[in-house]
């Protein structure tokens, strides 16, 4: 990772020098020009940025909502359902994307937005669900019980009572499902047909695919693809691993 | 309406994208294995078993029938021994493992596009750090392109494996680890056990579902996976790293030819869910 950081401030003459250390002009801050600018890199990342906004958002109301349900309520058959869920993680996505494409495609939403969000949502749904499900349940039901009592609504628990203490959690989840729709390529190799909703992971890949690979230029967008999920990952760090495993540490 | 129903309610939003673009896709998947559908084509045949039985004499989807089953198999090994290893280091009080720790998991969570682009710029032939570093031990003449190499491709897709999910399993273990009560060691040492019976009879037992469940995920999640062989070698050079999900994505959008694509994911479906069914017997008989 350092080694691609320092590529992206090198000129193409001197990676291909094959040295390691190149005297200090050979340095320069080029490649992020050219690609900021010539390479319609902004768009791709906005694209790729207001994709895994809204997985995010949906994805984590989505889930919370389930998760709620399944960690609160007594519902009939619901070690099927949960047991369901998990294993939707089993399917394909290769082999679910063929239907979904043309489930899309005839909603009209080929090569838009909202199609490669609705794509996305099952790679994240079923992993986040389980996940939060697990967190929830290890939070003592004595508040939201106690909130009950005092006459509370559902929504007024889960609200006041449940997300509060949960926010750890919630955060992990809302990670994950940021991560994964940024980081997708699956879904939106398929779904985006036009540069209206390629995305940056799509133009990395075209970029260093080309016949002559600028690496100077494919550096500096890998670079700057990788930003985002570090920043994100340096608020949740600590919590990241205990939240992911938490349907682990007591399963039904 | 009473709270049980309120809560079913509370599953409904999320239940239904599911039903929608997962359940409904998997059976129309499986649907379209037993027809000749075609992209390209408005309509389509019932052939029966004709796509199941290509299958049998498909040199390439046997070949990476092969390779998947050995990737799984190398990944998920690999990866627990180290993973192991690596939650042992960290356990260590060594100076900068805080540092460590909380860095570690960066390879977890940049985006695979990103992961690959960077191993096949290291290994890249004479400018590719690799070769730098090799060069510089003496061996010119080892000097390659390692992903476009017919022997070294295969290792290194699992070495991508590798350097993302190793800290994973590191840190999820290390976590498993931590909540093992002190007074199990010491009691253990009271009676004269050695380091490997501690490890044998007090930390393997005390992490054991968390082993079960990373080991379970990721073996659905590598088997699945597809991004790191699609991005790194497309499946070449000549097929040596094809795997299943990555034949399936060439059949269906280079080929078009999605009903025999589905034949192929649907057996691919089937060695997974014995798997889970397997699974699922395991972890029945123990509750």
């Amino acid at each position: 990772m350092l080694w691609i950081i320092y590529t992206s401030f090198r000129t193409q003459a001197s990676i291909f020098t094959g040295d390691v250390i190149s005297p200090i002009e050979d340095y320069t801050l080029e490649n992020y020009e050219v690609i900021l600018s010539v390479a319609d890199f902004p768009a791709f990342f906005w694209n790729s940025f207001r994709i895994a906004l809204a997985v995010t958002l949906i994805s984590l109301v989505f889930s919370i909502l389930a998760a709620y349900g399944l960690s609160r309520f007594k519902i009939k058959g619901k070690n099927a359902i949960i047991t369901g869920v998990f294993s939707t993680q089993m399917f394909p996505p290769v082999l679910l994307i063929i239907p979904m494409f043309l489930i899309i495609f005839n909603m009209n939403l080929l090569d838009t937005v909202t199609g490669v969000v609705l794509g996305q949502l099952i790679l994240i749904l079923p992993f986040q669900v389980w996940m939060l499900k697990g967190y929830f349940d290890n939070i003592p039901t004595d508040l939201d019980e106690a909130a009950r009592i005092d006459g509370c609504g559902i929504f007024q628990r889960l609200i006041y009572v449940v997300l509060p203490v949960a926010l750890p959690g919630i955060m992990v989840a809302a990670f994950f499902s940021f991560v994964v729709s940024w980081g997708d390529f699956l879904i939106v190799s398929v779904i985006s047909q036009t540069q209206r909703t390629a995305t940056v992971t799509l133009v990395i890949q075209r970029l260093s695919g080309a016949l002559l690979i600028r690496w100077g230029q494919v550096a500096a967008a890998t670079v700057l693809t990788i930003v985002p999920t570090i920043i994100l990952f340096f608020f949740v760090q600590n919590r990241l691993v205990s939240g992911l495993t938490a349907g682990a540490v007591k399963g039904d | 309406m009473t709270e049980r129903r309120k809560g079913l309610l509370l599953l409904v939003p999320a239940l239904l994208v599911m039903a929608v673009f997962t359940v409904y896709p998997l059976f129309d998947a499986l649907r379209m294995s037993f027809t000749n559908e075609n992209i390209l084509r408005d309509s389509s045949e019932f052939v029966g078993l004709a796509n199941y039985q290509r299958l049998l004499t498909d040199d390439v989807f046997l070949l990476s029938l092969r390779h998947s089953i050995v990737l799984v198999t190398a990944v998920i090994v690999l990866q627990f021994v180290l993973g192991l290893i690596l939650a042992w280091a960290m356990s260590q009080d060594l100076p900068g493992m805080t540092l460590f720790k909380s860095v570690i998991m960066a390879s977890w969570v940049i985006p695979v596009a990103a992961t690959v682009i960077m191993f096949k710029f290291m290994a890249q032939p004479d400018i590719g750090l690799i070769n730098i570093i090799l060069q510089g031990l003496g061996f010119e003449d080892l000097n390659r392109y390692w992903f476009g190499d017919p022997t070294w491709a295969f290792p290194f897709i699992i070495l991508l494996h590798l350097w993302r999910n190793v800290p994973f399993y590191g840190i999820a273990f290390l976590a498993a680890m931590q909540a093992i009560p002190d007074s199990y060691y010491e009691a253990a040492e009271i009676d004269g056990a050695n380091a490997w019976n501690k490890f044998r009879y007090i930390t393997l037992p005390g992490i054991r579902s968390m082993i079960v469940v990373m080991v379970t995920i990721h073996v659905l999640w590598t088997f699945n996976n597809f991004d790191f062989v699609f991005l790194a070698t497309g499946g070449g050079p000549v097929n040596r790293t094809d795997v299943l999900p990555v034949y399936v994505y060439r059949q269906s959008w280079n080929s078009y030819t999605v009903g025999y694509a589905s034949s192929i994911g649907a057996v691919m479906l089937v060695m997974l869910m014995i798997y889970f069914i397997v699974y699922l017997r395991i972890s029945e008989r123990e509750a």
